[in-house]
């Protein structure tokens, strides 16, 4: 087992051996590899079985290792997850699928108060190795009901690991990790990337470390920090301020907690300017704790205030296309944003 | 299935160690010897007795905040209980959690939050484990008859239903959540009704008498092995003091907890030990002195337990992240 670095650049090929995957493929052959490697592993969740699951993530997974380790659950999230947290005590390694973000809220007890604390509050004696996995974000047209990115929610959670990847190489190689640790890992996926993003992936097997961040894209005149889906808007507003000579650096958070911050830090210490571009309501959303922390931590770097750029503080995005198109930042307000950063 | 000497023996000892602790911490308690607040259950111990004695190490049990009776019988040394209590460094939780939320690995006490009924969930959940495992192992799941309102115990209670999973869901109806009276809360006469939604037997029995409480939940845990599924039972009791030590529990009247004193649980099995010739008073002082003894050494040992220092509350938030 080799672990090695993301590619420079999501979807960028990373060596000799490598296959083209959608980000769901590598979740799912992340799955199933995992799974060959290690039987305490199962998977409960709505749909999950013989039909797949709603976005075909666990497609195949059934055939391949029957009803005891792909098994379907009864619309109850609040016991997928904290049923979980049972058999994870009990020996195995649970991988509970929430069908979207928007039922998490079912699930938040089994989370935060069990599989969050179950270490801390039993002194070390318990511990709780599960993977949530749970698909997340806007931008397919899901409505008010089917777009939810609550991760800032989870941020808040101190036992608990939420990372959400935003490329097939990080997709399967931090649920590697997920799988092979002994945390509670939440683990979004997001659902616009499902199909639209693809990239090189090692045919061998390879992991991605849990907490720590990648410097994507690198540059000198800005950093924008931010992950999943806005990670690649993020990188096409990079792409057209280096037309205009704006160098931007850009750092994919991966994981949101317990979060990269000597990556954030060093970035900004070189850039001066810090951008957060994040997808949920803009009040304590992922940008209010980075913005926070490079303040308190990195205040005398900087020679502008530092930037949110998120959707308004609208619930969530509505359904009719013209408001959902206001919602989520696009890379023209995004290298907008940078703009004024840069020029401050 | 009889009962031998040494079985009835044993749940007197138990019986009779859960009362006297318990009276105990409640003095511990009001002489500010442990800080926070202290669950007592003195009244309930038939239930917890009966349910957990007989239990193996590898079968877990789910507990709330009132089942001092269940870790001490299904064998969380008594010295952790106390350390537990107090807030220490050689308590398993380590000083981190809540009093009363007492849990031991070696014996399969999960170590519970607060949110009333999860624990039962959990617990349900290491029960799916055992069937995927092939282990005949069994989860006790315990709650009070106010938790059987909240709806993920329903969710667990259906999930084992479909799944048949080794489980024995205790439900201690002590008539009372907090200041709630139990016809508030459940719109049932016998709880045990509830098991019928999700297709397997609910009974509803004295829970004041041990050894029927024994029998029952021996025949359940009987039943669970051979992969026939789960069973409720509620045990039908009473809590005598406060739903803790800071609640003057002014909501009862005095008649209602003299009718339930005159039906205290341990005198009633020692008279029918006595009755059958298992144990004499000679017996019964040997048992009541041991007992004394060990309660001294368990609550030496927790005040003599350091506190915990400052640093720790860092420890045991993540394991190494890999
Ligand atoms: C989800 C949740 N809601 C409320 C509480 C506060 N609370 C603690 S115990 C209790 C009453 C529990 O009644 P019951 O289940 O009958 O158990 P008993 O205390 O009678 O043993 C309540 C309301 C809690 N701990 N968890
Ligand atoms: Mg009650």
């Amino acid at each position: 087992m080799r672990t090695m670095e993301t590619a420079k650049t999501p979807g960028a090929a990373v060596g000799t051996d490598v296959k083209t995957v959608t980000y769901i493929e590598a979740i799912t052959d992340g799955l199933r590899e995992e799974m060959e490697r290690d039987e305490r592993i199962f998977l409960i969740g709505e749909d999950i079985a013989a039909y797949g699951g709603v976005f075909k993530a666990t497609k195949g997974l059934y055939e391949r290792f029957g009803p005891m380790r792909v098994i379907d659950s009864p619309i109850s999230e609040n016991f997928l997850v904290q049923g979980a947290v049972g058999a994870a005590i009990a020996g195995l390694i649970p991988s509970p699928e929430l069908q979207f973000d928007d039922f998490i809220s079912l699930a938040v007890d089994g989370i935060v108060e069990h599989a969050a604390k179950m270490r801390y509050r039993s002194g070390g004696m318990f511990t709780c190795p599960m993977v949530i996995r749970c698909c997340y974000g806007g931008a397919v047209g899901g409505g008010l009901f089917h777009s939810q990115a609550n991760q800032s929610w989870f941020m808040h959670c101190p036992g608990l690991v939420v990372v959400t990847p935003a490329t097939p190489y990080d997709a399967k190689g931090l649920l590697k990790s997920a799988f092979r640790g002994q945390n509670p890992v939440l683990y979004y996926e997001h659902k616009r990337l499902y199909r639209t993003i693809k990239g090189a992936v090692p045919t061998h097997d390879y992991t991605v470390p849990l907490g720590k961040a990648a410097v994507v894209r690198e540059g000198r005149h800005a950093t924008v920090i931010s992950y999943a889906l806005m990670l690649h808007r993020s990188l096409e507003a990079a792409e057209k301020l280096a037309a205009e000579g704006i160098e931007v650096e850009v750092i994919d958070l991966r994981t949101l907690l317990p979060y990269d911050k000597e990556t954030i830090l060093r970035s900004v210490e070189k850039t001066a300017r810090a951008v957060v571009v994040y997808e949920s309501s803009k009040t304590m959303g992922v940008g209010a704790e980075i913005g926070a922390m490079i303040a308190e931590e990195g205040f005398s770097f900087l020679d502008a205030p530092v930037r949110r750029v998120s959707p308004p503080d609208a619930p969530q995005e509505p359904f009719a296309p013209v408001l959902a198109a206001a919602y989520l930042p696009d890379a023209a307000r995004i290298a907008q944003a940078i703009r004024e950063t840069v020029a401050y | 299935m009889a009962v031998s000497t040494d079985e009835l023996k044993g749940l007197y000892y138990y019986l009779n160690l859960v009362r006297q602790t318990d009276e105990r911490c409640r003095r511990l308690f009001k002489q500010g010897r442990f800080h926070g607040t202290y669950f007592s259950a003195v009244g309930q111990e038939a239930t917890v007795v009966g349910s957990c004695y007989g239990l193996r190490a590898e079968d877990v049990i789910g507990i709330q905040h009132r089942e001092l009776g269940a870790v001490i019988t299904k064998g969380m040394p008594l010295k952790y209980v106390m350390a537990e209590l107090y807030a220490r460094k050689d308590s398993p939780d380590r000083g981190k959690s809540h009093p009363c939320h007492y849990g031991w690995k070696p014996m399969g006490i999960i170590t519970p939050a607060s949110t009333i009924a999860a624990q039962t969930v959990i617990a349900t959940g290491c029960a799916l484990a055992f069937k995927i495992q092939r282990k005949d192992h069994v989860a006790v799941c315990f709650v009070g008859e106010g938790a059987t309102s909240n709806g993920v115990w329903h969710e667990a209670l259906n999930f084992a239903g479909v799944h048949r999973l080794a489980c024995v869901f205790v439900v201690q109806n002590n008539l009372w959540a907090e200041s709630v009276p139990a016809r508030l809360g459940v719109p049932l006469d016998d709880v045990s009704e509830r098991a019928k939604a999700y297709g397997f037997p609910g009974l509803t029995i004295d829970g004041n008498d041990v050894l029927l409480a024994y029998e029952t939940t021996q025949e359940a845990v009987r039943r669970a092995r051979r992969g026939e599924g789960p069973t409720l039972i509620e045990m039908k009791t009473y809590r005598w003091y406060g739903h803790s030590e800071i609640d003057p529990a002014n909501y009862r009247t005095q008649e209602e907890v003299e009718y339930w004193k005159r039906r205290d649980p341990v005198p009633r099995f020692e008279r029918l030990l006595m009755e059958r010739g298992v144990i004499d008073e000679s017996y019964k002082q040997a048992t009541l002195q041991r007992i004394e003894r060990e309660i001294e050494e368990a609550i030496d040992f927790a005040e003599k337990s350091p506190h915990p220092e400052p640093h720790e509350i860092l420890e045991d938030v993540y394991a190494p992240l890999g």
